[in-house]
């Protein structure tokens, strides 16, 4: 058997793969125009993060160690752990809403610039591998706490400026489709 | 040809019975309205197998006029597979002029670039050019197929179940059609036998899915929504939907390279 064939045979193998993937039903039902802004207007859970995050600081817990409270000091550990993965759902959540978004803008757009849906394409691609990769290493007890640390600053002004965009967004949707 | 006679023909008679049963549905379950493109299809295999069968047993297996009768009706037949996959296609992408505008120019794409690639990679053997013509083409469909189905995915298309499971056996039938034709071209490959029985196995599997899809009553694929952007809002709109993906990543990309501070 030649190469080229074994790539023939290996490109039809991918294929089915690829079909049996595309061909099943998605896990979660799309949701519809209405109910995609309404999830995007409502409150964020994680615009009390700065407060949350505060309370994560490196610093916050290292006077136990000082202490002599080592247990105490792991099971705040595991709290943050489970904190941290929580805070990832959330991000996952509001990406996949603003997915679902930005498809439903494509199923009402007369015409798609390629190079837009590419880079968003990709902006997904991305963002589920990194969220997949970060989940494993918070299990794995590689806790990018500083990070989350800068994140308790950033987090408050970012939910304001998402939820002023997310009101424009919505109120300018419904009257463009309102209008036809 | 298949083996010995008489399994030859009970593996024709059973692959006609079934094109027969699929006609039969397609009639009476009135599938021709909504997919007039196919039920021609499927009419024209339940002709070739009668040509091909016909021509057969009137000039033998290696008779120059069973080999034109046999691939005149194979390219027929190709023709009218790679109009139906197109049919499907209209019809999973109706009332999304975007998205079919975008999906039309990637799977044309695609398809060249198969093209490109079966030529590329077929040996320079004149002597089978026919099959690696065929094998081009089969791997096209199948790769149409898989795009459009990943298209409907990503972008959440409401595709029936008449439509999937067409997509469905066009698909597997080509991806085996292309692994088959493989196999028979490598320099040991099994015989003529197991060639043409894998291939015939293949859209016996094929007609068995469309079966199932047909004789349900054809659904009505609810009605897309008339409303459309502008293009203008719709550019601004997805400008302030990337800008917050951006925004989401970037997030996230701080985590990632943030350093690590071990308890």
């Amino acid at each position: 058997m030649t190469i080229p064939l074994l790539l023939f045979i290996a490109l039809a193998v991918l294929l089915v793969l690829l079909l049996a993937w595309a061909a099943a039903p998605p896990k979660t039902a799309p949701l519809t125009p209405d109910e995609a802004f309404a999830a995007l207007s409502q409150e964020r859970h994680y615009a009390r993060l700065p407060q949350i995050l505060q309370s994560l600081r490196e610093d916050d817990t290292e006077f136990m160690r000082a202490r002599g409270h080592v247990k105490l000091l792991a099971q705040v550990r595991e709290e943050r752990k489970r904190i941290a993965l929580r805070y990832l759902d959330y991000l996952q959540e509001e990406f996949r809403i603003l997915v679902e978004c930005s498809r439903i803008l494509a199923t009402l757009a007369p015409e798609l610039a390629p190079k837009g849906e590419f880079e968003r394409f990709q902006q997904n691609l991305r963002f589920l591998w990194t969220c997949h990769y970060l989940r494993w290493r918070l299990r794995l007890g590689m806790e990018p706490w500083d990070a989350f640390g800068t994140l308790s600053d950033m987090a408050g002004t970012m939910t304001l400026r998402l939820e002023a965009a997310t009101a424009r967004l919505a109120e300018r949707s419904f009257s463009a489709t309102d209008g036809r | 040809m298949v083996g010995p006679p008489h399994f030859r023909d009970l593996v024709w008679s059973v692959t006609f019975l079934l094109k027969l049963t699929l006609l039969f549905f397609i009639f009476r379950q009135r599938v021709y309205r909504v997919h007039p493109v196919f039920s021609a299809y499927v009419l024209f295999t339940v002709l070739q197998t009668a040509l091909t069968a016909s021509s057969l047993w009137r000039w033998g297996a290696q008779s120059a006029e069973y080999f034109g009768v046999a691939w005149g009706a194979q390219a027929v037949v190709l023709g009218a597979r790679w109009l139906a996959v197109g049919e499907i296609a209209r019809r999973a992408f109706a009332g999304y002029p975007g998205i079919r505008r975008l999906s039309t120019t990637v799977l044309y794409t695609v398809g060249m670039l198969i093209v490109i690639y079966s030529i590329a990679l077929s040996p320079d053997r004149w002597d089978w050019a026919l099959l690696h013509a065929v094998r081009a083409v089969e791997l096209c469909i199948a790769i149409f197929v898989v795009t459009m189905l990943l298209f409907a995915r990503y972008y959440r298309l409401a595709l029936t179940g008449l439509e999937r499971q067409l997509a469905i056996g066009f698909c597997l039938f080509s991806c085996s059609w292309v692994v088959t034709n493989s196999i028979f071209q490598s320099p040991r490959h099994p015989t003529g036998i197991w060639f043409e029985f894998f291939q015939i196995l293949a859209f016996l599997a094929t007609l068995l899915v469309w079966i199932n899809a047909v004789r349900k009553p054809v659904q009505v694929p609810q009605p897309v929504s008339s409303a459309v952007l502008s293009p203008g809002m719709y550019g601004e709109l997805s400008q302030q939907l990337d800008t917050r993906l951006r925004e989401l990543n970037d997030r996230l990309s701080h985590l990632l390279h943030s350093k690590d501070s071990h308890p």
